[in-house]
């Protein structure tokens, strides 16, 4: 089984007035140093098979398809290792991370050295979360 | 025989009767078409009402354009068949890629609903022809993403090929070059976030008027089909 993430944002260019309330709003209770607030939506797929780039490149397709609007928003892609990378452990949650490196175009390669880190020590989910959507995530095309 | 005019009507379509009211004011035959049936029953137009398909999840129109019907609507459309989107219906026109650009949350989170100054931009779309060019009219909005937007290059080519058929004369919205409605490049499609099926008769139209500048939407398209 492999779950899949998809996260959904407004292109940059495109003004967020739901962004903008939430970040009017946040002040008002107290936080300051706001510089930018912007709202998205998450996409949480379970696959059966397994966690390699054939179930991403299927995540990949509904999203241009259907879970975003390729004309106003742009998407990543990336296996949520709370499933994916809890029940198998190191290199199992590697090696597909490493088969995304190889397809995108624009990933940051520098970020990877903190993929392997995340995943063989005992780090929080949230911060191999955090580390391997860096280190998988891929940019909806246009 | 008239010419016959589909209204297809989606889970959480509001308007599809008042279209297929105003349909039936100017003697054409209306048709009411269902999500769920591809058939389109020898229609001669088709009509995509406003209202909340599917609920507007995960965006407006995007479910709805998935629907069986419409897989025969955007076929048709692309052999020339006349189609209207409003509201709703033009938000699944767009997802549908039927039209270009997307239509988004207003400006300000408002839902507006409200009697709109329009100017008319173009009268050579199936839909547009009994207006004058420039003419001002007087059509109701309802809707809380109507915020038209498109690339540069695209309103570039919208506005260069006369496909920008109505314009907000006090933009509502923020919507882009305030771009109330648009046309496909064969003049066929037209989509169109205010509702001229709201402004067809005394009693209902704008208050206090002019009641009825939405007609000439139905009485365009009866012409057109009579014509051919």
């Amino acid at each position: 089984m492999a779950r899949v993430v998809v996260d959904v944002m407004l292109k940059p260019e495109i003004l967020d007035p739901q962004g903008q309330a939430v970040q009017r709003a946040l002040p008002r209770l107290g936080f300051d140093g706001i510089v930018d607030v912007r709202q998205g939506k998450r996409f949480e797929i379970e696959l059966d098979g397994p966690a390699d780039e054939a179930a991403l490149a299927k995540a990949r397709e509904m999203a241009e398809k259907l879970l975003a609007n390729t004309v106003i928003e742009e998407f990543t892609v990336a296996f949520d290792p709370a499933l994916t990378g809890a029940a198998t452990t190191g290199t199992a949650a590697t090696t597909p991370l490493t088969a995304v490196h190889g397809a995108a175009a624009d990933s940051a390669s520098s970020d990877s050295a903190s993929s392997d880190s995340a995943s063989s020590d005992s780090a929080s989910a949230d911060a191999m979360a955090d580390s391997m959507r860096l280190a998988g995530a891929e940019q909806g095309s246009d | 025989m008239s010419p016959r005019i589909g209204v297809v009507t989606f889970p959480g379509s509001q308007d599809d009767q008042d279209a297929l009211r105003a349909v039936a004011l100017v003697g054409a035959g209306p048709v009411p078409l269902w999500h769920r049936d591809p058939e389109l029953h020898d229609v001669d137009a088709v009509i995509l009402p406003g209202g909340f398909s599917y609920g507007d999840y995960l965006r407006a129109g995007a479910i709805a354009r998935f629907s069986p019907v419409m897989e025969s609507v955007i076929a048709g459309a692309r052999d020339g068949l006349p189609v209207l989107g409003i509201c709703n219906g033009f938000q699944v026109l767009c997802e549908s890629h039927l039209l270009p650009g997307a239509l988004i949350r207003n400006g300000g989170m408002l839902f507006i609903n409200r009697d709109e100054r329009l100017r008319v931009e173009s009268d050579r779309t199936a839909w547009t022809r009994d207006y004058a060019v420039g003419q001002e009219i007087v059509i109701p909005i309802k809707n809380g993403e109507g915020r038209y937007t498109a690339d540069e290059r695209t309103l570039d080519q919208l506005e260069a090929e006369g496909r920008v058929i109505a314009r907000y004369l006090d933009n509502p919205n923020g919507s882009a070059r305030d771009i109330a409605g648009i046309a496909n490049a064969a003049g066929n499609v037209v989509g169109l976030m205010p509702h001229p099926e709201h402004a067809v008769e005394a009693l209902t139209g704008p208050y206090p008027g002019p009641a009825t500048d939405g007609l000439p939407f139905f009485t365009s398209i009866l012409k057109q089909l009579v014509a051919a």
